[in-house]
């Protein structure tokens, strides 16, 4: 039985038809119109125990919604939805005991009090043993560098800072299941690097089930292997994501640096049937099928003709790709679809 | 029982918090203050006009009585209303959603914690004004001090369930403002907070016996001064049980309705 399974889930909302200004204020006071939003239509989605899953989208398109029906903090309109043996809108506070939570746009820390008091309130709302939540702490403080700020109000610290000392909290009492949405927003590289090094660790020595939405496709592919695309709603995409890129992400690009200009390209193409050569000076790059090729023998084949002082290789780029999805440029659900044709450059 | 501490640990978080903010603590007392000492001037005027009693109040059980209605005043401040609602509109309820507390109880905890403080603090400068003005009528007998305290904890109980019930309807309204304003006018008129409600008209009077505002102010003051005789005082804790308990459910259930049909703002 998958720890989480949703069925139809769908959340509708009531938006105030509102034009702007006063005007359009008295209006709304008078008329009172309303117009219903399909936050979330229909979805499906099953999560097994273990998995981590990244939750894509553009802005609007239903994620965060998806999440609070999850956690159990919004109550869907229908469809069914269970979280481990639990409906979370029913079961709330069961429920609670089992995930941890962070909103990258909202914080849990008390804001007046320093931050370790924060999680001392954690400790006693979550029932935390306290020889565990010694131990988390502990562990949690040396893997996130929490001890500078440690006696800070969360009020006085930094966004990055925050992030961390959030992410700690909502791990203190080692929940089942974790829901990120966008932890990663606005932070710079390096507390970005550090964060998600510590949600794959979770992952990787607890098991811990992660579901994670996120604008930042870094967070996918350090965190997630799974990744499920919702657009306007409706999922569009649910699917590996190294299968993914095997399908829609087939070229590669090596790029060479050359000792002198070739004098003609003409030969290396010839060697490599199907590959774009270009050439700019000293620069020479080749794009090629990896299922076709294999990185080495493009290097080879050039290296045979011209010489070499440097070279590179692009991955596939997962950014480029989901892109593409969004845009409505490339339908993830007819796998029939030759994967070249949708790779161009 | 161990669901005790974590509704413990936030209540002495909250008290914290008060301490944080004292500044604005010590103004909103020092505020209070100068109304009472303004009510004490007003009402004395009044009585060195009418020398002896007035409706059966003494100038010494007058003077007991609005230090009463300022201790009861000085508990539960506006701020949590003003808090709880905010924390409505701003979607930060979701936060509240995601962990495992009854929301309820987690912000009765988080109002009750700095009573203690509070309940000492205007004891304090009560004491002090009563000083100044050459003294108060004291409780009749131990009985009535205890029956006193009784009625000071439900009158707490009572002002909670006002405050998270007005609080609900921001779910409902963005002009929850007005809301505060009104609630606390009409409960400074219907509480006894400003005149005893012997002092009004019948009708007003009447309208007064079936709102939950008299439990707040004048039936512990009545009390303190054992102005109630014995059936009476426990009929009127009575009354205010009822309405402990029934704005306990009646928050409960503008709770539960709210998170069903009304969305959580935001992100
Ligand atoms: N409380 C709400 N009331 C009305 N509409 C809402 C509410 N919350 C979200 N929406 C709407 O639902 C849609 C999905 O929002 P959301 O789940 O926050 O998107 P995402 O997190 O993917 O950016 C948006 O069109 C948004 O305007
Ligand atoms: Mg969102």
């Amino acid at each position: 039985m998958p720890l989480i399974e949703a069925r139809g889930l769908t959340k509708k909302f009531r938006q105030a038809v509102k034009e702007p200004g006063l005007v359009g204020s008295l209006k709304h006071f008078f008329t009172r119109q309303y117009k219903d939003k399909l936050a979330v239509d229909h979805i499906d989605l099953s999560v097994e125990a273990g998995e981590s899953v990244a939750y894509l989208g553009p802005n609007g398109a239903g994620k965060s919604t998806t999440i609070k029906m999850l956690t159990g903090i919004l109550v869907p309109t229908s469809g069914s939805l269970v979280v481990d043996g639990l409906v979370p809108y029913e079961r709330r506070q069961q429920n609670a005991r089992k995930i941890g939570v962070v909103f990258g746009q909202r914080t849990q820390l008390w804001w007046d009090i320093p931050v370790v008091e924060s999680f001392n309130l954690a400790r006693d709302m979550y029932e935390i043993p306290p020889r565990r939540y010694k131990e988390n702490l502990g562990q949690f403080t040396e893997m996130l560098g929490l001890a500078e700020f440690m006696n800070i109000p969360a009020g006085k610290i930094s966004l990055g800072q925050r992030m961390r000392a959030d992410l700690c909290m909502a791990l203190l009492h080692d929940p089942k299941l974790l829901y990120l949405d966008e932890p990663t927003i606005g932070l710079d590289i390096a507390v970005k690097d550090r964060i998600r090094k510590f949600i794959r660790s979770r992952v990787e020595e607890r098991g811990t089930t992660v579901m994670l939405t996120t604008h930042d496709l870094g967070d996918i592919e350090d965190i997630c292997k799974r990744i499920v695309i919702i657009d306007n709603g409706k999922i569009i995409h649910d699917g590996d994501l190294a299968k993914l890129k095997d399908t829609y992400a087939r070229d590669r690009v090596i790029h060479f640096q050359l000792a002198r200009p070739p004098e003609s390209i003409e030969p290396i193409c010839a060697e490599l049937p199907a590959c774009e050569l270009a050439t700019d000076g000293l620069r020479l790059s080749v794009r090629f099928d990896r299922f076709v090729f294999a990185a080495g023998e493009i290097a080879a084949a050039v290296m045979s003709h011209v010489e070499v002082v440097d070279f590179r290789i692009d991955e596939p780029e997962v950014e480029a790709l989901i892109r593409k999805v969004y845009l409505g440029q490339l339908s993830l659900d007819s796998p029939s679809q030759p994967a070249p044709a949708v790779v161009e450059a | 029982m161990s669901h005790i501490r974590k509704y413990r640990s936030l209540a002495r978080t909250s008290l914290e918090i008060t301490f944080v903010y004292r500044a604005g603590f010590v103004l909103n007392m020092i505020g209070t203050v100068f109304y009472v000492v303004a009510m004490f001037y007003l009402w004395q005027t009044i009585f060195l006009g009418n020398p002896g009693s007035l409706s059966g109040f003494t100038w010494p059980e007058m003077k007991a009585y609005l230090l009463v209605a300022f201790l009861l005043n000085s508990l539960l401040t506006w701020y949590d209303e003003w808090i709880m609602s905010q924390d409505i509109r701003e979607g930060r309820v979701a936060v509240d959603l995601a962990r495992p507390i009854d929301f309820q109880a987690a912000r009765f905890a988080g109002a009750m914690g700095p009573v203690p403080f509070e309940f000492c603090s205007a004891l304090a400068v009560g004491a002090i004004v009563a000083t100044v003005f050459g003294g108060i009528a004291l409780p009749a007998d131990p009985v009535h001090a205890a029956l006193f305290l009784v009625t000071c904890a439900l009158a707490t109980l009572v002002k909670f369930g006002i405050v998270y019930c007005v609080s609900m309807t921001a779910f409902w309204t963005t002009g929850i403002e007005g809301i505060v304003v009104s609630r606390i006018a009409i409960q400074n008129i219907f509480s006894g907070a400003l005149i005893p409600l012997v002092f009004f008209p019948d009708v007003l009077r009447g309208i007064a016996a079936v709102l939950p505002f008299q439990a707040m102010i004048s039936t512990p003051a009545l009390t303190y001064l054992g102005k109630l005789d014995g059936p009476t005082t426990l009929f009127m804790i009575g009354v205010q049980a009822f309405w402990a308990i029934g704005l306990a459910i009646a928050g409960r259930l503008m709770w539960r309705r709210a998170v069903r049909a009304v969305t959580i703002n935001g992100g």
